[in-house]
């Protein structure tokens, strides 16, 4: 892939806490419409890539280009502005909030209304709720959310907050969709239904997306290419099935043979002690 | 189309977003402004007038704070500090310089907007108690400057405040509506409550649209928030204004109106009953806000005007002797028990008690 359709290279980025180093030199790129998986035992710096990326953790070297622009050492806001999106491991929703509400706030950065434009509801205050309503509303009809339309989010079971977090980043237009787990605590019949909802996403709209997901059935059906952290370290890149059998990533996820005989619990597969590494590991082992 | 109307539906995005979507809500509010006007005519009580003219003048800060505490989540103590603020414009615009009515409440607003917002990027570093605290701060380096800036405020002793109060053809220290003359606490209760009717009108546009989204967005998640686009710093700051401003008009209204003001009316008791307001009334609602002021804004009046027949309350409104508790103190406690007693069992106070009230109402005689 030449440089010129790569949406996002990421290139040489580290990232310390104290004496941590929670990524080191992590070099990926994500072309367009790419569904780029990262994958990795618990702890191995997934969700570190995400929050450089928009801007909440602040690399210590590298580069991170979206369409050629810089995002390292941009705020938060700025960098949605300029088109990613993003969900959590951990659901954060504005819970007080009914869903459309929630999908507004996906519009936030794409309306101009003020203060003072919205103490009057005059003008383009009124006008642009209604347009950008009418998006949230082919966002709510794309992932079935009808039912739920003016429910308070926070009464909503745990799928529905799931599937209105993915409507409340595809409301912000984006150009590169980021997922974190967006299946964790799911069960088969949901994950599909997740599965099928992400597909659908990118099909139609044709973002790219970085999915960080422990589910390896879906990230071995879904995605175009795999990138796999252990420690901060890239180990392995490449089409799902190459990674598969790729020795290192196998090691990281069971352990080298010395390792499992010595019995260690040090690696974060074993010790971090997550239900999803857990079964993601015993995946591998399933080979 | 037009036989749909009749209809409880929503047909357009435009009907959604009204403010009052129902025929009968409407007329409501329309009934509401009409009983507004003729209200007081009728009602010849200088005492429940008075008392109702402390609760609008309450409804509006509350609401101030509401828009800051309620809707963007940041806990405030210092909002007599911004009240006073306003009391004082309305002394040097309107009692020294003689100005128009419009025009120092309107300087009112832009200097409480504008300490507001210089007060306001403390909010950026510091969140929920440690917030409140520095907030806390703010009252008493406030009582140390109106104490001693004598010229302004009086020093301790305080100082009248005696501001135009004509706008045009209307006076209101005795409004003259056709050849009918209202008294001096009637005219004002007009004023003051075509204020708080402007106030939550305002306020209500704000948090249904952008900027008040935002706002929700930061109390509900501020990480989430700003990855969705929302810039922090400008709504927090921008809360502070909006609620500061709107403190200050409370502020001048209130020195106006009572004519006297000293600098023991911004005391933390005061930040502590706008507190008590919008926790009573119901954080993050506009119409709990001034339930929530009429509701505690009656109460210190009735324990004065009843003090007598209470027992173990002192006969003086100020000092305790032995045993018996002075009014204040008596007041104090209620707006504590009041606080506890709505946060433990109706959280989303007054506000809430009349959505359940509605709902009720709309379903009866069944009970879903």
């Amino acid at each position: 892939m030449d440089g010129v359709s790569d949406l996002l290279e990421f290139r040489e980025v580290s990232l310390r806490f104290g004496g941590v180093q929670a990524l080191s030199h992590v070099s990926f790129i994500v072309a367009n419409d790419e569904l780029l998986a990262v994958i990795g035992p618990n702890g191995a710096g997934k969700t570190s890539i995400f929050n450089c990326l928009n801007g909440v953790y602040r690399p210590q070297q590298g580069s991170i280009r979206l369409e050629g622009t810089e995002l390292i050492g941009r705020r938060p806001a700025a960098i949605a502005a300029l088109g990613v999106a993003r969900t959590f491991q951990n659901l954060a929703l504005f819970t007080n909030l009914d869903v459309v509400d929630n999908l507004m706030l996906g519009r936030h950065h794409l309306m101009r209304t003020g203060f003072v434009s919205g103490a009057l509801w005059w003008g383009r205050a009124k006008s642009e709720e209604v347009s950008h309503r009418r998006r949230c509303e082919e966002i709510i009809d794309l992932l079935e959310l009808q039912p739920y339309r003016h429910a308070r989010v926070g009464t909503l079971p745990y799928g529905i907050k799931k599937r209105i977090e993915l409507a409340r980043a595809l409301c912000m237009d984006p150009k590169l969709l980021l997922l974190d787990e967006p299946v964790a605590g799911m069960n088969l019949e949901e994950t599909e239904d997740t599965a099928r909802y992400i597909l659908e996403v990118r099909e139609r709209l044709g973002i790219s997306v970085i999915l960080v997901e422990h589910d390896m059935r879906m990230v071995m059906d879904i995605a175009d290419r795999v990138v796999v952290l252990d420690f901060g370290l890239v180990i392995a890149t490449g089409a799902p099935a190459e990674v598969q059998s790729d020795p290192a990533v196998i090691a990281a996820y069971l352990g080298t043979p010395a390792e499992a005989v010595a019995g260690t619990g040090e690696h974060p597969a074993a010790a971090g002690g997550g239900a999803k590494a857990a079964a993601a590991a015993s995946w591998w082992a399933d080979r | 189309m037009p036989r749909l109307r009749n209809l409880h539906m929503t047909l357009r995005y435009q009907d959604d977003l009204r403010l009052f979507r129902s025929r009968y809500a409407r007329a409501a509010v329309l009934a509401l402004l009409v009983g507004g006007v003729l209200f007081p005519l009728s009602f010849k009580s200088e005492f429940w007038l008075s008392v109702l003219d402390y609760a609008g003048i309450a409804a509006i800060g509350a609401i101030g704070l509401n828009l800051l505490t309620g809707y963007t989540g940041q806990v405030s103590l210092g909002h007599a500090f911004f009240i006073g603020v306003g009391a004082y414009c309305a002394v040097f615009f309107g009692g020294h310089h003689h100005v128009n009515l419009l025009i120092w409440l309107g300087a009112a607003a832009v200097i409480g907007g504008l300490i507001g917002g210089l007060v306001g990027p403390f909010a950026l570093r510091l969140r929920g108690s440690y917030l409140a605290i520095v907030s806390l701060g703010l009252v008493f380096l406030g009582l140390h400057v109106f104490r001693n800036w004598t010229q302004l405020t009086g020093g301790p002793g305080g100082t009248s405040v005696a501001p135009p109060l004509k706008l045009g053809p209307l006076d209101f220290t005795k409004l003259q509506i056709g050849n009918q003359v209202y008294s001096r606490n009637q005219s004002f209760f007009l004023l003051i409550w075509a204020i708080v009717g402007l106030t939550a009108l305002v306020s209500k546009n704000i948090v249904r649209s952008r900027p008040g989204r935002a706002m929700q967005a930061i109390r509900d998640r501020d990480v989430a928030a700003e990855v969705v686009g929302v810039r922090l710093a400008r709504y927090k700051i921008g809360a502070f204004v909006v609620s500061s401003a709107l403190a200050a008009v409370a502020g001048a209204l209130f020195g106006a109106y009572q004519q006297f003001v000293q600098p023991d009316n911004w005391s933390l008791f005061v930040s502590i009953q706008y507190i008590a307001i919008i926790i009573v009334g119901g954080i993050g609602s506009i119409y709990g806000s001034v339930l929530g002021a009429l509701f505690v804004g009656a109460v210190p009046q009735l324990v004065d005007r009843y003090s007598k027949s209470i027992p173990f309350v002192a006969k003086t409104a100020v000092g305790s002797s032995g045993f018996h508790l002075s009014v204040f103190q008596l007041n104090q406690i209620i707006f504590g028990a009041l606080i506890v007693l709505f946060l433990v069992l109706e959280p989303r106070g007054l506000a809430a008690v009349w959505q359940r009230l509605k709902t009720y109402l709309r379903a009866w005689p069944f009970s879903y």
